[in-house]
């Protein structure tokens, strides 16, 4: 990355192999609010964010609702999804992955980031995972760069 | 030429029926498949799509996208489960009704969608498992959307198609065989589901206890849109004596409510469900296409020849083959490809043109709950239903939806025997 080279890059990343509740752990383990899914051989297959671990504990209906303010919470109805989805392979969570390449110009990487909504990107060198690379240091670098 | 459109068409149905590619698509390789080998020209294949139909598809997505915002139908999905008490004949036989009324008023594919996924969430309060509830209200809403010409898009079609046909109309010869159809079909979903849909006594307390109207309190546009969306019905109404279009109304409707309800136009406009839209001018130039070349005359003869002429032998060929068709592809293919058959029928003997509208209208309409891929509202409900991990099989639906279209189609046949033909 020319201009931003002195980010410090998060090697945040699950296997593919990994279940949801594992990809969960990581992610809240880690500083990133997204973490990159690679294969066996270091390539980014996906990347798995905050909306897909909410996404998983809570009811598929709720993303088609846009009104819920009545709703209580049924702690009964939430342990269930969440031990239904817990062994859940990731791969069936995550979303296609976002990449930057390692020398991306911080244009190319602002446009990524307001083309896509997840928290983080995922830098590659060739086709090998890197780091992720967050929103919030990114618009750090960016505010200390100018 | 006549049979690259014919099979141009067939291919296209014959995709959308098996889902291998999205429907949109298919209707749009075929549209340009047909101006590419000849068919039809390009001047002609602009004016074979039905501008009006569009338009008061578009004007509707537009007025119940932005009335949906203020929660509104959230509210009363909520106060039909509290009205319910629990008690599984109420539940049932409320939520078919309101799915019902919505369908008529809103068209049911956006019905559906507004009730199917707080119908999840009710479940999930209730305690109860929510597919039959949700197949109550998919079958509800074919049929309440049969009873007007909004209600579903073969019914939009036909009604934009045929001018003379009045809104009123629609409601006159539709709405109470819909009516009776909807108390049958209601009851014998009952029968079959009333022991999936007992509800716990503390499960029912549990839900009289939510505030429904919290998030209708917290929108700023309640009352605006709900005036324009019932001005825009009532309008509906009188859009024959005032001589408006019933597209006229709904696009008229649309921009007074994006005038007093919303603050950015263009994220309103998002509401518009680009995809049905290309869906429709796609089937419209291929049914185009035929035309042209007169492969609609050679099935209107062939329905003829069939029926001997006879006025009750066509009119109950149409109400149970447009049923059939419509239950092995999808309704609003099938209706688009009928509308210009049931034109040539009317041709060759006006005395019994409108009873064949009917008798289109409710075999389409109702062939519509027979599989899950006869009727968008069946498809959108599908997906609901598998984004919130309870697919519903196409076997399944079948089971329930077969002898439900039997059932009205047996009923209507009655209807049209005894009022129509």
């Amino acid at each position: 990355m020319r201009t931003l080279s002195r980010i410090e890059l998060v090697p945040a990343s699950v296997s593919r192999s990994a279940t949801f509740l594992e990809a969960a752990e990581a992610l809240t383990a880690h500083s990133v609010p997204t973490l990159a899914v690679v294969d066996d051989r270091g390539r980014v297959v996906g990347l798995f964010g905050g909306e897909d671990l909410l996404r998983g504990f809570f009811p598929g209906y709720l993303a088609d609702l846009r009104h819920t303010a009545f709703a209580s919470d049924d702690p009964g109805i939430l342990a269930e999804r969440a031990r239904a989805v817990s062994s859940e392979p990731v791969e069936k969570h995550m979303r296609k992955p976002v990449t930057v390449d390692e020398d991306a110009s911080a244009m190319h990487v602002a446009e990524r980031f307001l083309h896509c909504d997840f928290g983080a990107l995922a830098v590659v060198e060739g086709e090998r995972f890197v780091g992720m690379l967050s929103r919030a240091d990114f618009c750090r670098a960016v505010l200390t760069a100018s | 030429m006549e049979l690259a459109a014919g099979l141009i068409f067939v291919a296209a149905l014959a995709v959308i029926a098996f889902e291998w590619v999205h429907r949109t698509k298919a209707a749009l390789v075929g549209a340009g498949l047909v101006v590419l080998v000849g068919a039809i020209d390009q001047d002609r294949a602009i004016e074979a799509v039905d501008w009006a139909t569009l338009g008061l598809l578009a004007g509707m997505m537009i007025l119940v996208g932005l009335t949906e915002r203020t929660g509104v139908f959230t509210y009363v999905a909520l106060r039909v489960a509290q009205l319910s008490g629990g008690r599984p004949l109420r539940l049932v036989f409320l939520l078919a009704g309101v799915t019902g009324v919505l369908s008529a008023f809103l068209d049911n594919l956006t019905a559906i969608l507004l009730v199917v996924p707080i119908t999840f969430l009710l479940a999930d309060v209730l305690r109860i498992t929510p597919i039959p509830l949700v197949l109550v209200e998919v079958l509800a809403s074919n049929i309440g959307g049969t009873a007007t010409l909004i209600g579903d898009p073969p019914n939009i079609m036909i009604g934009t198609h045929r001018e003379e046909l009045s809104f009123l109309d629609f409601i006159v010869n539709l709405a109470p065989v819909s009516l009776v159809t909807l108390l049958a079909v209601t009851t014998l979903l009952y029968l079959v589901f009333r022991r999936q849909l007992v509800v716990p006594p503390e499960r029912a307390a549990e839900i009289q206890r939510l505030d429904a109207a919290r998030d209708m309190r917290e929108s700023p546009y309640v009352k605006r849109s709900l005036a324009v969306l019932l001005g825009t019905i009532v309008a509906f109404f009188l859009h024959a004596p005032l001589h408006v279009e019933p597209a006229v109304v709904a696009l008229v409707g649309a921009t007074v409510l994006l005038l007093v309800a919303a603050d950015n136009v263009e994220e309103a406009l998002e509401r518009i469900e680009w995809s049905t839209l290309f869906f429709f001018m796609g089937l419209f130039v291929m049914v185009g296409a035929l035309e042209e070349q007169g492969v609609i005359g050679e099935v209107a003869d062939l329905v003829a020849d069939v029926t001997g002429g006879s006025a009750v032998g066509e009119g109950l060929a149409i109400l149970w083959g447009a049923a059939l068709g419509s239950a092995l592809v999808d309704n609003i293919p099938f209706t688009a490809a009928m509308i210009p058959v049931v034109d040539e029928l009317g041709a060759a003997d006006e005395s019994f043109e409108d009873a064949n509208w009917w008798a289109l209208a409710l075999g389409a309409c109702f062939g519509g709950n027979a599989t899950l891929i006869a009727a968008a509202a069946n498809v959108a409900a599908a997906g609901v239903a598998e984004r919130s991990g309870h697919p519903i099989s196409f076997g399944r639906f079948l089971l329930i939806g077969l002898p439900v279209t039997l059932l009205s189609l047996v009923i209507a046949t009655v209807y049209m025997l005894l009022f129509q033909l």
